[in-house]
């Protein structure tokens, strides 16, 4: 699927969702993220578990992607390469969903970084000054809703935070990295007698 | 009062502005802004300083039945200062302390400061009414004291 023609859906499907405010959004996710701070100790049990909110999520947001895209008559064919997958998620995904456009940076032919210049999650948010809150990837929901999303595809991916504008850098980078192709996922029972 | 502070006290109070935030409980930022090329307030000066603020409070309190404004004004005067207070709609009170400035300039300056203090509260890891640790809030606020008070 050609660049410009994933962006073109992307913008497409973004004027046809249901908009919610931004601030509101952020918020919420706000004190999501708070009430998990309340909870563990650790910022790797917060990270984990913001992780596994993102995998229930991904999981529908793909049938969702599908389905809108579909009802807007346009397709999206299978991609033959990662690097596709990579481009249809930055361009088309991302932007369906929260409106906002994302870089798509190869790192090799089984491993993609995206770059996230604006984050709506992390709408006023600064992390409080305590070095423990280092490692705390505020929006690791992200990387939750990748692996959720690519798992129902059959594509198995490993999704982590590596630069985190909270943190002082000047862009937010997940890289995802593929792990195998699995086979589909229907079961014995279902296959052809 | 202490006699020692007698010279700092008319030519330091045209320059020594003391801005506080203060909760239901306790004080929960503070920042002096002196004018540049003055040195820094004696010690005594600086206790003195709080001191009137702190017994301003009850003012603020008297004040604020009076008008629905966030903005109270002057609510006291000693020696040669003055206290203006701006109440927020939770409750919180920004007190300056401050030697005579103009009503615009000070309003302005609450108003600047009122939005930097929005802002800072829709941050999920500050909870109301605790103190404000924040760095680029400190940085923030004493850019918008040098635009509009000095």
């Amino acid at each position: 699927m050609s660049k410009s023609s994933a962006a073109a859906n992307g913008h497409a499907l973004w004027q046809k969702m249901p908009k919610a405010n931004a601030e509101l959004f952020a918020l919420t996710y706000g004190t999501l993220v708070t009430e998990l701070v309340r909870d563990y100790e650790t910022t790797e049990e917060i990270n984990e578990q913001l992780e596994k909110m993102g995998y229930s999520i991904g999981v529908r947001c793909v049938d969702e992607f599908l389905a809108k895209a579909d009802q807007a008559g346009m397709t999206i064919p299978s991609c033959r390469a990662f690097g596709e997958t990579a481009e249809v998620l930055a361009k088309t995904g991302f932007r369906m969903f929260l409106g906002i456009s994302v870089e798509v940076q190869m790192i090799s032919d089984s491993s993609f970084s995206l770059l996230i210049y604006e984050n709506p999650l992390s709408l006023f948010v600064e992390l409080p000054a305590d070095p423990k809150w280092k490692d705390l990837h505020y929006s690791n929901l992200y990387c939750g809703i990748l692996r959720g999303s690519l798992e129902q595809v059959n594509l198995k991916v490993e999704c982590t935070f590596v630069k985190d504008v909270l943190r002082g850098d000047d862009v937010n980078e997940i890289r995802v990295e593929l792990k195998e192709v699995l086979q589909d996922g229907a079961g014995e029972e279902y296959q052809e007698e | 009062m202490a006699s020692s502070s007698s010279n700092n006290g008319s030519s330091g109070a045209n320059q020594l502005l003391l801005f506080v935030i203060v909760g239901k409980n306790e004080p929960l930022y503070e920042a002096e802004f002196h004018k540049t090329g003055t040195a820094g307030a004696s010690d005594s000066v600086t206790r003195q300083n709080y001191f009137v603020l702190h017994s301003a409070l009850d003012l603020v309190e008297k004040a604020a039945w009076t008008t629905n404004n966030m903005y109270l004004k002057v609510v006291d005067k000693v020696n040669q200062q003055q206290v203006s207070t701006y109440l927020t709609a939770g409750n919180i009170k920004f007190m300056l302390l401050h030697g005579g400035r103009s009503e615009d300039s000070i309003k302005n300056f609450f108003s600047d400061v009122y939005e930097l203090y929005v802002k800072l509260s829709m941050n999920p890891f500050y909870r109301y009414d605790t103190p404000i640790a924040s760095k680029s809030f400190d940085t923030r606020v004493r850019a918008v004291a040098r635009r509009y008070l000095s």
